[in-house]
């Protein structure tokens, strides 16, 4: 397939962007000709996927809508109905699908989740605070000149910082954003382990429709998407979900652990996701990090699970193994090639370094974002199936142990050997490290479906 | 033998559904509103039958046109299907597990098979041993998802593995002449252990599954 029409898709599917500050602007429109107003308005502003031959810009926006707020844009109704059942149903109603109950229920979200409010997210993203603000100030002046929609809430995300640098870190300590998949079309910096496994071991990208609208997927069948097919084509679907960290309780329970665990407390933080916490994959070092590997994009990314079946060198139930099995179910990956998520993560609240006092109760996660094709078959599968039960892992119901909705009943085993330093531990009672709290579903259309939509041109006949 | 796969039997039972105009709700709708209200965990009638691996009743209807250039056919009646994995008897035939489901389960059998043509009743054992029979026809492939265990094999291991997942958690660190003495308890203690329940190594999960999700 050729190349694709990068300057019609929003930047933000085509590639994570990697600026230090985000907002995540939460809209509610008031009545269809304003809404329609405002995004007119929007529409030369929002990063498209063009490449940034000049170095990054100061600031990107990008936008979305759920499926309530498609229909406040007085879409026709033709078109409302033809969009994914769970879409339409937004992820609120889908929380017993989810796993969202309990601590995770939608009774304890955020204030803003609460009503069926929230239409559309606007997604900025600045090189500074002072780009963020003034990115802002410039859609609040938007907001206000049109008329076309009022903010509901905005929520703050900025890299972790260590020594006033950038990291990839998130708040429990571990580097984060190696592992994304590459699609056919999509130009990328593409490494080993980032597309999908052929027979012979290597690597190659995942099809288009795995992540856009409009294009074959991994089937050889176009993604489910709504009418008509100019409004879908070059759009995808984004899962929203601000998940709260416990950091106070995530370190205790390290310390607790570790004074039973004979491979100390370093080694089991990496066994919980999979990579020792600067990102070496346990599968390449399973005694210690090494710098080297998390620097080489040929092999950072580059393993595979399938010589350790026993998970003597990455746990079966690790995080990173659930979430991208690889050649773990056998079938040379051809069982996990549909259930590919692309993620665009950041975190919010204070970054407490380790040795620092740090309580549950302060404001501090990531801010989830998923991009796929098909929410059902992708996100949400992988949410049910390997983040909150552990059946295709062969774990019986153990969950994720980090990401599990636990609720002080989880449990993770540690498959180990023989040796002192690697041994088998089985951690029971385990409470919930990270809970939700709130989120939605959002199609992010292409240039052109925004346009339709400004314009009031969208048609289903 | 392609009813067998290693040691689990597929049981394929197809009956003839009813065919009455007079009847209201219709035969199949009775059989349907029935189903509907079956338990599927461990009350279910076919999880209370010794030897049922796993059961699904399914009304069908007809063969459904799809457009040309498929072929318009049509059934001549509408059916009850059955399908069960299960453990068939030390003969390997399955007479035992279907006179099991006649003891166990024969209220609800009488309930659901009363629409289907034919059918003689569970309590006359014989009659509906023969019956079932009648309408067996060949499962030819299948898979069971069973580890060719025979149901009460899976329930002892299912029963061990608990216990023995429990005793690592709590036992973890323990000085060996201790764990030695303790694991010996255990396994006293599981010998001397009762067969546990039909369907009782289920684990509620809050989670809503199945449908398109699964
Ligand atoms: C607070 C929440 C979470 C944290 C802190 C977290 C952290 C991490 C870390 C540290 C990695 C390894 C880095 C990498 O390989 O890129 C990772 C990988 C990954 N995570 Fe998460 N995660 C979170 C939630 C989730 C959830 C809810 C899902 C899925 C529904 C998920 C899906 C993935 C996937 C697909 C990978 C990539 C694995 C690979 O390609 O090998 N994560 N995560």
């Amino acid at each position: 397939m050729s190349k694709l029409n990068e300057t019609d898709i929003q930047g933000f599917v085509l590639r994570g962007y990697n600026l230090p500050y985000g907002r995540y602007i939460l809209l509610r429109f008031e009545n269809p000709d304003r809404a329609r107003a405002l995004v007119s308005k929007l529409l030369p502003i929002i990063t498209t996927g063009q490449r940034w031959d000049n170095g990054k810009p100061q600031s990107t926006v990008n936008i979305g809508f759920t499926h309530r707020g498609l229909a406040a844009l007085a879409l026709p109704d033709a078109t409302l109905l033809s969009f994914p059942v769970e879409f339409q149903q937004g992820m609120k109603k889908r929380a017993d699908i989810l796993g969202d109950t309990g601590l995770n229920a939608p009774a304890r979200w955020d204030d803003v989740w609460h009503g069926n409010d929230v239409h559309a997210w606007l997604g900025i993203n600045g090189l500074t605070a002072t780009a963020l603000d003034d990115c802002c100030s410039q859609l609040r002046s938007l907001f206000a000149e049109t008329r076309g929609a009022v903010e509901l809430a905005a929520q703050d995300a900025v890299s972790n910082m260590v020594d006033g640098q950038q990291t990839g870190k998130e708040h429990f300590g571990y580097t984060d954003g190696f592992g994304n998949p590459d699609y056919l079309g999509i130009e990328r910096n593409s490494q080993p382990g980032h597309g999908k496994q052929l027979p012979d071991g290597s690597w190659a990208p995942l099809a288009t429709g795995e992540l856009l609208l409009g294009y074959a997927d991994e089937a050889g069948e176009l993604p489910a998407a709504p009418i008509p097919h100019i409004l879908a084509s070059n759009g995808t679907f984004m899962v929203y979900r601000k998940l709260h960290q416990n950091l106070a309780t995530f370190r205790s329970f390290l310390d607790e652990q570790s004074a039973v665990y004979g491979g100390g407390r370093e080694k089991l933080a990496a066994k919980l996701i999979g990579r020792w916490r600067d990102g070496t994959p346990l599968e390449l070092a399973p005694d210690a990090p090494d710098p080297s590997i998390v620097k080489d994009p040929q092999r950072s990314t580059n393993f595979t699970y399938g010589a350790d079946g026993a998970g003597t060198r990455c746990p079966i139930g690790a995080h990173m193994r659930r979430a991208h099995p690889r050649d773990a179910f056998g079938f040379n990956g051809k069982l996990i090639d549909r259930r590919r998520i692309t993620r665009r993560g950041q975190t919010y609240g204070r970054f407490v370094p380790e040795g620092e006092l740090a309580s549950d109760a302060e404001e501090r996660g990531v801010v989830f974002m998923v991009l796929n094709a098909n929410i059902s078959r992708q996100f949400e599968f992988v949410q049910q199936q390997w983040i909150e039960y552990g059946n295709d892992a062969k774990q019986g119901n153990d969950k994720d142990p980090l990401m599990g909705n636990h609720g002080g009943h989880g449990k993770f085993v540690v498959q180990g050997d023989r040796s002192a330093t690697n041994p088998p531990l089985v951690c029971a009672h385990l409470p919930s490290f990270v809970e939700l709290r709130g989120g939605d579903y959002f199609f992010i259309p292409s240039m052109t479906a925004l346009g339709m939509i400004a314009m009031k041109l969208v048609d289903p006949r | 033998m392609p009813n067998n796969s290693g040691k689990v039997y597929g049981l394929t039972i197809l009956s003839p559904i009813l065919n009455d105009d007079e009847a209201s709700p219709s035969h199949d709708l009775q059989i349907r509103s029935y189903l509907a209200g079956l338990s599927t965990g461990r009350e279910s009638p076919f999880a209370q039958a010794p030897g049922t691996h796993l059961a699904r009743l399914v009304v069908m209807d007809d063969v459904i046109f799809v457009g040309a250039p498929a072929v318009e056919e049509h059934l001549n009646s509408k059916y009850l299907i059955f399908e069960s994995n299960c453990d068939p008897g030390p003969d390997g035939t399955i007479d035992s597990y279907l006179q099991g489901l006649a003891e166990y389960a024969g209220a609800h059998l009488d309930a659901i098979w009363s629409h289907c043509v034919g059918y003689p009743g569970a309590s006359d054992r014989a009659a509906f041993v023969r019956y079932m029979k009648a309408c067996q026809l060949e499962t030819t492939f299948f898979f069971a998802a069973v580890n060719d265990k025979s149901v009460p094999e899976t329930l002892r291991a299912l029963q061990t593995q608990k216990a023995v997942a429990d005793f690592v958690e709590t036992h973890q660190g323990m000085q060996p002449g201790q764990l030695r003495a303790e694991f010996l308890q255990l396994v006293a203690t599981l010998d001397a252990a009762p067969m546990p329940a039909v369907a009782s190594a289920t684990v509620s999960r809050e989670m809503k599954i199945g449908g398109r999700n699964e």
